[in-house]
C-alpha cells in the first residue's frame, strides 16, 4: 500500500512538472505584439448570449476596417491583426479572455472593449494599468473610466452615460414638464451611472424599473411593462441594453401600451431590434421615438464617413447589414489606426499611451465633436444630437442644422457644442503621425 | 495497511513544494497562472471528496460555499482592512458557520432532496450581490492579497505571487485534512459510508457526523473560494451553477474517495481546454467546435468514468491489487 | 388589482411550464429512482429540431410533433443505452448510489455541447403559433395572451392523459407497481425494463413539449432550460417527487410565486426565492404538497 501512496504522489508530482515545462520561452522582441510586419491587437466582446445580438458585430467590424487599412499597406508596413474573444458578456470570462489575450496571444495593446462590469472587472484583477497594457476606445460609458488616476492605461470611445442623461433630462424638462416620466435602467454601474445623471440634472421618476444583466426576455419584459403601465406613464426612458429595449418594446406593443419612448444611445439600434425580435417588421417598434446619438445615424448614407463605412463593410463583410454597432466598430477601428501612427514608426506601449494623451483630441473620426482626452482625463467624445425615428428605424434630425449639445460628467450645466467635426482623411486611409 | 506517518507526510508535503516553486520559476505567466487556478480547484475537489467520498453526502451546490467564502473574505478585507491571512480564516469560519446551518436545516435530507436543496443554493445564493449594495452587484467587490514584497524584485509577477500564496495555503489545508482523515472523524465517516445502520449500532451519531463533515466540508470549499477571489473576482459571474458542476466532475475524475486523487482531478480540468485547443485547430479552427468541445470532452469523461470505474481510479487500482492479492 | 391579476396570469403561465419540466422529472425518478438532469438537454434537442421545423415550414404543430417524436425516442434510448449499462456495472463503492445522477449530468454536459457545436451558442427563437397580443378586459389591457391560453391548456392536456394512462390503464398499474416494489413487480410478471422505458418516453415527451412552449417568450441557446431544468427540478421536490399531481401543483405554485417577486420585488430576488420556498417545502412538508406520510428516504 505505501508504494502505491508514494507511486500516487510521484504521478501527480510528475503530472504537474511535465505540464508545467511545455511552456513556451518568451520572445524577445522590443515590444510585446509587435513584429517587424505585424501589429497584434486584442479584444473581448460578447459574440454569444444575452448581450450578442448586435454587440456581436462590433468586433467584427473593426476587423473588417482593418483589413482595409493592411490591403492598404497598413500602419507603417505592418499589418494589424485583431484576436477576438467572446466573453458573453461576463466580467469572470472577460477576465479569462483578457488574460488569455495577454499572456498567451502575446497582444500589444487592447481595442474596443464592451460593457462596464467586464473592463472594470478587468482593470482590478488583470491590472492592465500597472502592467502598462493599453486599451483603446472602450465601447462603454461608465464615467469612471475618465479617470486617469484609477485608469491610466484606458481611454473612453463613447461619451459618458452621466453625460448622456443630463442632455436627456434637459430635453426632457424642456418638452414632457407636468408628464409621468419613468425609467428603465440596468442595475449595475452601466444604470448607477445614467440615474446619476439624471439626479445631477434634478430629473425625477414616477417609476423606476431596474433589471439584472442577463435575465432580459419577454417574460421579464412584461413585468416591466406592467409596472410602467401600472403608473400610467406617459413618457418612458429605456436607458438599457439593446436586448433589453427590444424585449420592453416588443411587450409593449403586445399590451397595446404606447407611451412616448425616449431610447438610451446603447440600446437604439434599429437592425438589433429585427434580430432580437426575429421580425421583419420590428424597427417599425420604434416609429416615433427619441433618440441621441453622438455619430451620424447608420442609415444616413449622404455622410462621407457612414458612405466609407458602408464600402469596407460590403466589401469586408459581405451579408453582413450595416447598423450603429458596425459602424461604432469601424469608427473605434479609424481611431485606433490614427493612435498606432501617432506612437511612432516603432510604437511601444508607452508611446501609444503617449500619444493618445497628446494628440487624441485631434483624431478624425466620424463622431461629432472630438475626444475629449487629455494627460489628465481618458474621456472620450462628449457631443450629443437629437432625432426622432422614422419607419424604418432611421434617426432623423429634430432640427435641420443638427444642434450638438455637450457637457461634462460632473455639475456642468448643457451647452450647445461649436467645434466642428474633421474632415473624413482620403479614402478613410488616415495619414496622420 | 501502511500509511505514511505524519512525520513523513509531512516531508513529501514540503518536498513536494519546494518542488513546486523551482518550477514556478522556470515557466511562462500562463502556466503560472494555471498553476495557481490548478491549486485552487484541488482544494475545492477535496471538500467535495470530503463529503461525498467520506461522509456520502451529496452537494450539487459546493459552488454557493466558494461564493460564501469569497465573500466573507472580501467584505472583512473591505470593511474592516483585515490583514490578507485573517480574511482567509473568515473565509474558513464563516462559510463554515453557513455549512453548519443548512446541514442542520437539511439534516433529515439526502439523496435527490439534498441535491435539490444544494442546487437551488448554488443557483440563488450569487444572485443575492445584486440585491443588496454592499455586495457590490454584478461587478462584485475588490478583494486581493496585496502586491509581492518589493524585495522579490521586478521579474515577480503578480501571478506568481497568487500562485505561491495558493500553493502554500492548498499544501496546508491538504496536509490538515489528511490528518484529520486519519483520525477518529475520518475512520467514522468511512463507517458511515459503508453502512450507516452498522455504524449507528456501534455507537455513531449519524446525524451529528453528518453535519460534522458538512460544516467542515463548507469550511474548506470556503477557503478555496477565498483563493479564487483572489485569482478571479469576488462577482456572481464567478460562482456560476457550472462552477459547481465542474468541481463535482472533477471529484469523479478524480476518484471521489482519495483526498490526493483531488489535484489529479484539478489538473485534468485545466489541461483539458488546452487539449480541445490543440484539437479544434486540427479540425480548422471553427468558433463553434473551439468553445464547445472542452466541455464535451469533459463531460465524456465524466461518463466513462462512472460507468467503467465508478469510485475512482485509485479504489480501482486498490480493488485490483486485493484480487492478486487473493490469488 | 390590474396588476395583482397580471401577477397571478403571468405565474400560472410559467407554473404551468414548470410543471411540464417537474412531470418530466417524476416521470423518470418514479421509474428509475434517478434524478435526471439530462432531461434539459434532451428537451433542448427536441426545441432545436422544432426551430428548424418551424423555420423551414412555418407549421408549428408539424414542429410539436417532430419534437414530441424526438424526445419519447431521446428518452428511450438514454434510458436503453446509458442507463441500463450504468445499472449492471454499477452495484458497490461508495458513489454507487450517485453513479447514474453523474452521469446524467455527464450526459447533460455532451448533449449540449454536441448542440453547441452544431447550431453555435448564439441566441435563436421563433415565433409562437397565435397571438401574443394581450387580451383587453373592460378596456384595461391585461399580460395574458392566445398563446398564454395555449400554455395553460397544453399542460392540461398532457397531465389528463397521463393520469388517465397512470389510474385507469393496465400499463399504468405496471407503471406504479415496478416503481415501488420492482421485485414484487417482477414475480407477478410485469417486464420491469421496458416499463421503466415507457417511464423515460413519457418524460422526453412531457419535457419536450416544455421546451417548445417555453421558448416562443425566451431565447433558444444550448443552456436556454438549464434554469427551466432548476425550477422544474424545485417544482418536483415541492410536490414531493413522486406524485404526479403534485409536481404540477409544485410547478403552479412556483410560477405564482415567481411572479408575484418578479412583478413586485424585482428580478433580483427570484433564485434566492425558490431556494427560500423549496427550503420550508422541505421543512414544513417534508413528503410533499401531496406527498404520502411515509417517512422520506432516497
Amino acid at each position: 500500500m505505501i508504494s502505491l501512496r508514494r507511486k500516487k504522489s510521484i504521478l501527480a508530482a510528475v503530472a504537474v512538472t511535465s505540464f508545467a515545462l511545455v511552456a513556451s520561452a518568451v520572445p524577445a522582441n522590443a515590444e510585446v505584439g509587435v513584429s517587424s510586419t505585424e501589429i497584434k491587437l486584442g479584444t473581448t466582446v460578447p459574440m454569444t448570449g444575452i448581450a450578442a445580438p448586435g454587440y456581436s458585430k462590433v468586433a467584427p467590424a473593426m476587423k473588417a476596417y482593418f483589413e482595409y487599412i493592411n490591403d492598404n499597406g497598413g500602419v507603417y508596413g505592418r499589418k494589424i491583426n485583431l484576436v477576438i474573444k467572446d466573453d458573453r458578456y461576463i466580467p469572470q470570462e472577460a477576465i479569462n479572455k483578457t488574460n488569455e489575450l495577454i499572456l498567451k496571444d502575446k497582444v500589444f495593446a487592447l481595442v474596443g472593449q464592451l460593457g462596464t462590469a467586464n473592463h472594470l472587472a478587468v482593470t482590478s484583477k488583470v491590472r492592465i494599468a500597472s502592467r502598462n497594457i493599453p486599451s483603446l476606445f472602450l465601447n462603454t460609458g461608465y464615467s469612471g473610466f475618465a479617470d486617469v488616476k484609477k485608469f491610466r492605461t484606458s481611454f473612453m470611445h463613447f461619451p459618458t452615460y452621466v453625460a448622456e442623461a443630463k442632455i436627456l433630462s434637459s430635453y426632457i424638462k424642456e418638452n414632457f414638464t407636468g408628464k409621468k416620466t419613468c425609467l428603465l435602467v440596468q442595475n449595475d454601474e452601466f444604470g448607477a451611472d445614467a440615474e446619476k445623471g439624471f439626479a445631477t440634472a434634478g430629473l425625477t421618476f414616477d417609476e423606476t424599473v431596474k433589471y439584472v444583466s442577463g435575465t432580459q426576455s419577454a417574460t421579464t419584459a412584461q413585468t416591466w411593462i406592467t409596472r410602467f403601465a401600472g403608473a400610467k406613464c406617459e413618457v418612458v426612458v429605456l436607458f438599457s441594453v439593446s436586448s433589453a429595449t427590444a424585449a420592453a418594446l416588443g411587450v409593449a406593443s403586445a399590451a397595446g401600451y404606447k407611451p412616448q419612448w425616449i431610447l438610451g444611445s446603447v440600446g437604439a439600434d434599429s437592425t438589433t431590434l429585427k434580430i432580437a425580435l426575429n421580425n421583419p417588421q420590428a424597427q417599425a417598434l420604434l416609429n416615433g421615438a427619441i433618440g441621441v446619438s453622438f455619430m451620424p445615424d447608420a442609415l444616413d448614407t449622404t455622410d462621407e464617413y457612414v458612405k466609407l463605412f458602408r464600402e469596407v463593410n460590403t466589401k469586408y463583410s459581405p451579408g453582413v447589414d450595416f447598423d450603429t454597432n458596425v459602424l461604432v466598430g469601424m469608427n473605434a477601428a479609424m481611431l485606433t489606426v490614427q493612435a498606432l501612427r501617432a506612437a511612432g514608426q516603432n510604437p511601444t506601449r508607452r508611446s501609444l499611451i503617449t500619444a493618445m494623451e497628446r494628440k487624441g483630441s485631434t483624431f478624425a473620426s466620424a463622431a461629432y465633436g472630438n475626444l475629449a482626452v487629455s494627460r489628465t482625463s481618458r474621456a472620450g467624445f462628449t457631443g450629443y444630437w437629437f432625432g426622432k425615428f422614422n419607419l424604418a428605424g432611421a434617426l432623423i434630425p429634430l432640427d435641420a442644422g443638427r444642434t450638438v449639445y455637450t457637457t461634462d460628467s460632473a455639475t456642468g450645466p448643457v451647452t450647445k457644442a461649436s467645434a466642428k467635426r474633421a474632415a473624413l482623411p482620403a479614402k478613410g486611409i488616415p495619414t496622420n503621425s | 495497511m501502511h500509511k505514511l506517518s505524519t512525520k513523513k507526510a509531512f516531508v513529501a508535503y514540503f518536498l513536494f513544494g519546494w518542488l513546486l516553486l523551482i518550477v514556478a520559476d522556470r515557466v511562462d505567466e500562463l502556466r503560472v497562472y494555471q498553476g495557481a487556478t490548478i491549486a485552487v480547484t484541488t482544494l475545492a475537489i477535496a471538500s467535495i471528496i470530503l463529503l461525498t467520498g467520506y461522509s456520502g453526502q451529496v452537494s450539487l451546490g459546493q459552488g454557493a460555499f466558494l461564493a460564501v467564502g469569497a465573500y466573507a473574505a472580501a467584505l472583512s478585507q473591505t470593511f474592516w482592512q483585515s490583514p490578507f491571512w485573517f480574511t482567509l480564516l473568515i473565509a474558513i469560519l464563516v462559510s463554515a458557520a453557513f455549512g453548519f446551518i443548512l446541514a442542520f436545516a437539511a439534516g433529515r435530507m439526502s439523496g435527490p432532496y439534498l441535491a435539490g436543496t444544494t442546487l437551488a443554493l448554488a443557483v440563488g445564493l450569487p444572485t443575492l450581490a445584486n440585491q443588496f449594495s454592499f455586495l457590490g452587484g454584478e461587478t462584485g467587490l475588490v478583494y486581493d492579497a496585496g502586491l509581492p514584497p518589493e524585495r522579490f524584485g521586478e521579474e515577480f509577477t503578480l501571478y506568481k505571487w497568487f500562485f505561491w500564496i495558493a500553493a502554500f495555503v492548498v499544501l496546508i489545508a491538504m496536509f490538515l485534512l489528511r490528518n484529520l482523515l486519519n483520525s477518529r472523524f475520518g475512520r467514522t465517516w468511512k463507517a458511515l459510508r459503508a453502512n450507516s445502520t452498522a455504524a449507528s449500532l456501534c455507537g455513531v451519531n449519524v446525524a451529528q457526523s453528518k453535519i460534522t463533515a458538512f460544516t467542515i466540508s463548507a469550511g474548506v470549499a470556503g477557503l478555496a473560494g477565498a483563493l479564487l477571489g483572489m485569482v478571479s473576482i469576488v462577482a456572481p459571474s464567478a460562482f456560476p451553477l457550472s462552477l459547481s458542476f465542474t468541481i463535482i466532475t472533477g471529484a469523479i475524475l478524480a476518484g471521489v474517495t482519495s483526498l490526493l486523487g483531488s489535484m489529479l482531478g484539478a489538473v485534468i480540468l485545466v489541461v483539458i481546454p488546452e487539449i480541445a485547443d490543440v484539437i479544434a485547430h486540427q479540425l480548422g479552427d471553427s468558433e463553434k467546435i473551439t468553445t464547445n468541445l472542452p466541455g464535451f470532452i469533459v463531460s465524456v469523461l465524466l461518463i466513462l468514468t462512472v460507468l467503467f470505474s465508478p469510485n475512482g481510479p485509485a479504489e480501482a487500482m486498490r480493488k485490483r491489487k486485493e484480487q492478486h492479492a487473493k490469488h | 388589482m390590474r396588476q395583482l391579476i397580471g401577477t397571478l396570469l403571468i405565474g400560472l403561465t410559467l407554473g404551468s411550464i414548470y410543471s411540464l419540466m417537474a412531470l418530466a422529472l417524476v416521470l423518470v425518478w418514479r421509474s428509475t429512482r434517478v434524478v435526471n438532469f439530462a432531461q434539459a438537454g434532451q428537451a433542448i434537442v427536441t426545441t432545436y429540431i422544432a426551430y428548424e421545423i418551424v423555420t423551414r415550414t412555418g407549421v408549428f404543430w408539424l414542429a410539436v410533433l417532430f419534437a414530441v417524436v424526438a424526445g419519447a425516442l431521446l428518452g428511450a434510448g438514454v434510458e436503453y443505452f446509458l442507463m441500463r449499462t450504468l445499472f449492471r456495472h454499477v452495484d458497490e463503492g461508495p458513489v454507487a448510489a450517485l453513479a447514474p445522477v453523474i452521469a446524467t449530468l455527464g450526459l447533460l454536459g455532451v448533449i449540449k455541447s454536441i448542440v453547441g457545436m452544431i447550431w453555435g451558442n448564439d441566441f435563436r427563437s421563433f415565433y409562437p403559433p397565435v397571438s401574443t397580443d394581450n387580451f383587453v378586459l373592460f378596456g384595461e389591457s391585461i399580460p395574458f395572451s392566445r398563446f398564454n391560453v395555449l400554455v395553460i391548456l397544453s399542460t392540461t392536456v398532457v397531465m389528463i392523459i397521463f393520469s388517465f394512462i397512470f389510474q385507469r390503464t393496465d400499463l399504468g398499474l405496471s407503471l406504479r407497481a415496478a416503481a415501488f416494489q420492482p421485485e414484487i413487480a417482477r414475480l407477478a410478471g410485469i417486464r420491469v425494463g421496458p416499463i421503466r422505458t415507457i417511464g423515460w418516453v413519457f418524460a422526453g415527451v412531457a419535457g419536450a413539449i416544455a421546451g417548445v412552449l417555453i421558448t416562443p417568450n425566451d431565447v433558444l441557446s444550448p443552456a436556454s432550460l438549464d434554469v427551466l431544468l432548476v425550477f422544474g427540478f424545485v417544482a418536483a421536490v415541492i410536490g414531493g417527487l413522486e406524485s404526479l399531481p403534485g409536481a404540477v401543483l409544485g410547478g403552479v405554485v412556483l410560477g405564482i410565486g415567481v411572479s408575484f417577486v418578479l412583478n413586485y420585488v424585482g428580478t433580483t430576488l427570484i433564485f434566492p426565492t425558490v431556494f427560500v420556498v423549496l427550503l420550508l417545502a422541505l421543512i414544513f412538508k417534508p413528503n410533499g404538497l401531496l406527498g404520502a406520510k411515509k417517512v422520506r428516504s432516497a
